[in-house]
This record gives structure tokens, sequence and C-alpha cells, in this order.
């Protein structure tokens, strides 16, 4: 069933509004939120793949924890901890929905740094950062991210919600929020657009109270509002320069013809691009 | 659950605390064992990465003395099947979590740690 996205605005309390509109929702709609986010994303699951033997990952806010089994093929061959803060989840991820296979999670906040610094071999954070309510908490939230692998060796996959709705999404955006983004758009859009997302919690799985005509007008009342940053074209890459910046941090490939101390170590965007309704990046880490 | 691996990985975060903040000492807990798929490749590719000091001294603070002190160069069989064993099979239930150098407590229940801190105490 389609949802209606709306603009919002963040108040002056950013930790406040997420607690409201993010991690609350999550824990009131964790079981209905989890039977339908079974499917691994397709290209996050290509990243997996790509993993050698021995190393250790981090998924930096696991949700239901469905890519901490991956690959299924080859059981144990690297291990993902996943990292949420919405216990109703987490509960969830710890057995993969009820399986007998248990995984390894830990409650915790994407911007903290409960981590040896760089004990990861690589770190996935698939619809994580655009929960976060302002720019400066989601610069934070790559820069726990850069910080958390090996400074010689780790592998980074973001994915964030694009502005840019593929046919195929079940979420319509409503033509004042159009507008707003086309106006944006001239700029090239830099700051993206706060939205909510209601979450429905009577339709698909659930029966519905009412008929679904009377349900479709506006936002139905049992619905949640979840606080997402609709990311627009080059934001995800301004956000990992800066976040780089931040650290000392070259972006770039690594170039041994620069002898200055300060490019010895640096970032290198592997890929980054849109897919279904998501801009993604891809990002190694590297030391000379 | 949490096993060793996961918390080989962790580091006290609280407000000012970061020089010997790891590995944190495990105190009151409460063990199950569960068999996991052995994966030797895993085992082998792992163990260059793996803080062996932290590894030994929390096996120990849980009771399980089969490691060797010395982080060894070569995995034979035996080796193998202690370190999965050490590593992924016990898993901690219950228990807390501190931090040696600013005395934080995370709890682990229900198999989760939980790192959450109080808002002053975080950085």
């Amino acid at each position: 069933m389609p949802s209606e996205v709306t603009a919002t605005a963040v108040d002056d309390n950013p930790e406040a509004y997420e607690q409201r509109h993010v991690h609350a929702v999550y824990d009131h709609i964790a079981s209905h939120f989890s039977s339908t986010r079974y499917k691994p994303w397709p290209l996050v699951s290509e990243f997996l793949l790509s993993i050698p033997a021995g190393w250790v990952g981090l998924d930096s806010g696991t949700g239901n924890g469905k890519y901490l089994g991956l690959p299924t093929d080859h059981p144990g061959k690297f291990w993902t901890i996943g990292l949420d803060r919405s216990q109703g989840l987490l509960n969830l991820a710890r057995t993969a929905g009820g399986s007998d296979k248990i995984r390894e999670v830990v409650r915790g906040d994407v911007l903290d740094n409960g981590w040896r610094r760089g004990a990861f071999d690589f770190a996935i954070s698939i619809a994580t950062i655009h929960h976060l309510a302002t720019v400066e908490r989601r610069v934070a939230g790559v820069k726990r991210l850069l910080e958390s692998v090996s400074p010689r060796h780790g592998r980074i996959l973001i994915y964030v919600w694009a502005i840019e709705q593929d046919e195929h999404s079940k979420r319509i955006i409503p033509v004042s929020t159009r507008e707003r983004i086309c106006v944006d758009a001239e700029e090239q859009c830099p700051s993206g657009q706060d939205v909510f997302v209601p979450w429905v919690l009577s339709s698909d799985n659930a029966r519905p109270k009412v008929p679904r005509g009377e349900q479709a007008q506006n936002v139905p009342p049992d619905a949640i509002r979840r606080y997402y940053h609709m990311f627009s074209g080059e934001e995800l890459r301004v956000l990992v320069q800066s976040a780089a910046k931040e650290l000392g941090l070259k972006v770039g490939p690594p170039s041994s013809n620069e002898a200055d101390a300060n490019s010895s170590e640096g970032v290198e965007i592997v890929v980054s691009g849109w897919e279904r309704s998501n801009y993604y990046i891809e990002l190694r880490r590297w030391q000379i | 659950m949490v096993r060793l691996i996961t918390h080989n990985l962790l580091a006290c975060h609280a407000k000012g605390c970061t020089t010997n903040n790891f590995p944190l000492k495990l105190t009151d807990v409460k063990l199950a064992l569960r068999e996991a798929d052995f994966n030797p490749d895993f085992l082998r590719g792992f163990l260059p990465r793996v803080e062996w000091d932290a590894l030994i001294q929390a096996s120990r603070e849980i009771g399980d003395t089969s490691l060797p002190v010395e982080r060894p160069e070569m995995l034979d069989d035996d080796l193998l099947r202690q370190l999965h064993h050490v590593l992924l099979e016990i898993h901690i239930d219950e228990g807390s979590m501190t931090c040696p150098n600013c005395g934080h407590v995370y709890p682990i229940s229900n198999g989760i740690p939980n790192m959450l801190l109080a808002e002053h105490e975080i950085w």
C-alpha cells in the first residue's frame, strides 16, 4: 500500500527528535518492520561476497540483522557484528527472526565509539545515516564508520534514501514536497529534504481495522511517523568528504607521488551511485 | 549473544576515557554453550586480527583456560578447535563488563551487551 511522505523540519534538539521519530518508532514497529525486511539488497550482498575469509565487520544500524548471516553458502567465512539502538530490533536480529542461529549483536548508538579504534576490517551502514537529524550528526555518523575500520585496508559501504525515487517505489512523494525538491534541485539540492514516512501497522500483514477506502485518506490514525533525511544527488559524496577532512584523511586513490606527510592516510571512493531509490557509496581506507 | 569474538572488539567510550579502556573486565557471567559452524579459514584469517592478550584475559575471566598464553604462530587442528570453541561457542547470556580505566560498567542482558551511555557520560 502506498504511503505518503510529508515534509518536516527538525527542531533544535536533534537528539530528542531522533528519540521520538526514529528510536521510539522502531521499538514500536519492530516485529512488523522485521517481517517486511527479510530480503538482502543485491548490491549489499555483492559487497559482502567480496569479503575475504577471516575478516570481521560492523553492521552499523543492523535493524533486524538480515545481513549478519551472510554469506549463507559459507557460514562463518567472516563475522559481522550488528549494532543498533532499538532493543526490539536487536532481539529479532539476535535470533535472525527466530531461527536457531545466534547472531552477534550489540546495543549502542551509531554515533558512539564503543570499539577498539580500527578494530573492523569492513563496515556497512545500510539505511541508517538518513535517520540522523542534522548534517553535523550525519558527518559524525560517517566519521564513526571511517574510524571503526582498519586504516590500512578497511572497506565501507553506505546506503541512504534518495530524493529521486524510482517508479516502483511504494512511497508517494506529495506534490508540495516535490516542488520544494525541484526548487532545491536548481542548486543541486545540497541539503536534501527532511521528511516523515508513515509506518502503517494495520496494512499488508496485519488485518485492516477499517476498509481500505477510508484508510487511504491522508495519514491513517495508527500510522507512525518516521524521520528520514532524503539525500540529494551529490550529498552523500560531500558528506564523506567532510567526514574525511575532519579526520585528516585525503579523499582519493592512494598516490605514492605525493610525499608530504598529510597524504599518508586516506580514503578512496571505490564506487558510488543510485540504485532503487537509494544512493550508495563504497569506500576503502589506505595508508602509505 | 555476546561471545568473546565480539568482546575482543569492544572498548569503553565514556567521556574522557581514551587510554587503557579495553579489554572490558567480565564478571558475574552466566554462560551457555552452543555449537557453531566450524570454519578453519575464518580462524586462520582472524588470528592476526585478534588482540590475543585480551582474549586470554577474558577467557580466563569466564573460566576457560584452554588457550595458550602466548599467541600461537601456527594453528594446528587441536588449537583451531580450541580457538573456535572459545571465540564462537561460549555465549555470555548475562554479566557485566567493567572498564579497566574508568570503572564504567556495561551490562550484558539476554545475550546483548548494552554500550549505551547516559547523556552526561557521552563525549
